[in-house]
């Protein structure tokens, strides 16, 4: 399963936990800044809304880009 | 003209209770009275919207109506009970469709804005561009969710919509003071104390019935047994509140003598009294030594409300059996009102029906109730 497909399938699930994983994975294999921080919003919106542990890291990634 | 006419007959409904008349028929049946009551006497005032033990735990978000407007009942991360409207600041989206536990944010499912269970905005995702969150024109700071004033008391969620009301504790000091015994820890019954009737009847009615002991022999003769209606006594505070109280209250008892245990530090006149108010405009309250109970009055159209009933308890753990059984007993006399309250609704399509008159013996509570409705109304106009 690609990513783009493993992401579709977590939408299609509602699962939020992978979401933010995905979203994640993604962020780190972008080519360019913006499409990063694109990446790196989605996780961190879906993390924010269920508290997951990983809201302060992806804030501070986006911080560190100055897109917060 | 037509305001002058208003005027007149709500005069006629101001007037001592010997010569008064009640409110006339199209405060029952026109949906335009309804609508300017919504605004006047329900809105302005401070109404009964929910109970605390609507959202138990903190994160604990219910979307709620009242007279139309999308609310957010939400206990927030500091434990307090918050009222919102439950509409994004971006673009109006309601926000949350069903009760849920808010873990982290509440996440407009529309484009993501997020804001915490404060109501502060906390996220908007992409608002400046792909990956860029934040834009000059969008002050997080500013954009929170909108929060209606709120004030909890016995368990009650009161609101007041338009934000005009003096605070609860002034507006409401005497009842604070009257039932102060009361103002304690007290556990909800849990899901078998928790019901709700769908009654077709202006939410005016259910008040009217519910202040006065008039009709108690007539319509629950069940309570004759030990509960005469000589036993009763009227509660008339002109402009505030209105009800009843019994001086022979006789605790529920199992079959093995259990009883349910006692609110503390009660004087000893509750030993066998108990009370029955209403906090107007719409929340109806029951105290005996122990247990108590909260009807909150959720007005869904001019002909039509809905009754949600609480029961309360002194102690979490009471016997569940004896629970299930007062729930079944206050079901019961509360289900006996209907046909009252739903004929007196029919009756008011009487063209010849003038409000009627009342008992000044009998029906003090009920034209305190229409004397405060009335003067709220004439406020409404006159300002």
């Amino acid at each position: 399963m690609t990513l783009d497909e493993a992401l579709l399938d977590a939408h299609a699930r509602d699962d939020r936990a992978q979401l933010v994983a995905l979203y994640t994975k993604a962020a780190d294999q972008a080519a360019t800044t913006d499409a990063t921080c694109f990446f790196l919003t989605q996780a961190y919106v879906f993390a924010l809304e269920t508290g997951d542990p990983a809201t302060p890291v992806l804030f501070n990634r986006l911080k560190d880009y100055g897109r917060v | 003209m037509a305001k002058d006419v208003d005027l007149n007959i709500l005069q006629t409904v101001r007037r001592p209770i010997e010569t008064a008349n009640g409110l006339p028929n199209a405060h029952y049946t026109d949906p335009d009275m309804y609508k300017r009551e919504a605004q006047s006497v329900l809105m302005s005032a401070w109404a009964g919207l929910a109970v605390t033990d609507d959202v138990p735990q903190i994160g604990d978000a219910k979307p709620v109506e009242f007279l139309g407007i999308p609310l957010l009942l939400v206990r927030d991360r500091t434990d307090q009970v918050r009222v919102f409207q439950n509409v994004c600041r971006h673009r109006g989206m309601i926000l949350v469709s069903e009760a849920k536990k808010i873990e982290g944010a509440i996440r407009c499912p529309y484009h993501s804005w997020c804001y915490g269970t404060d109501g502060k905005l906390v996220s908007t995702p992409h608002v400046g561009g792909p990956g860029h969150n934040s834009h000059d024109a969008i002050d997080k700071s500013l954009f929170g969710l909108i929060e209606v004033r709120s004030h909890i008391w016995l368990n009650t969620v009161f609101i007041n919509v338009d934000g005009t009301a003096d605070p609860f504790e002034k507006v409401h000091a005497d009842l604070i003071a009257r039932w102060s015994e009361f103002d304690q820890t007290m556990y909800h019954g849990g899901v078998g104390s928790r019901f709700t009737l769908k009654v077709k009847t202006n939410w005016k009615l259910a008040v009217e019935n519910y202040c006065e002991s008039y009709h108690l022999p007539w319509v629950h003769p069940g309570l004759n047994a030990y509960s005469r209606l000589e036993d009763h006594y009227n509660i008339i505070e002109p402009g505030k509140f209105s009800g009843q109280g019994t001086y022979v209250y006789r605790q529920l008892t199992g079959d093995d003598g259990t009883v349910f245990p006692d609110f503390g530090g009660l004087d000893q006149k509750w030993d066998t009294g108990a009370e029955y108010l209403t906090v107007y405009p719409n929340v109806l309250l029951g105290v005996q030594r122990d247990h108590a109970f909260v009807i909150v009055l959720e007005p869904v159209s001019h002909d039509v409300t809905h009754e949600h009933v609480h029961i309360y308890y002194a102690a979490p753990d009471t016997d569940a059996a004896l629970r299930d059984r007062n729930s079944a007993q206050w079901k019961e006399i509360f289900e006996e009102d209907i046909f009252v309250v739903e004929g007196m609704q029919k009756g008011r399509f009487a063209p010849g029906f003038d409000g009627g008159r009342f008992s000044p013996t009998m029906d003090g509570p009920t034209h305190c109730f229409h004397e405060w409705v009335a003067s709220r109304l004439s406020a409404y106009d006159a300002g």
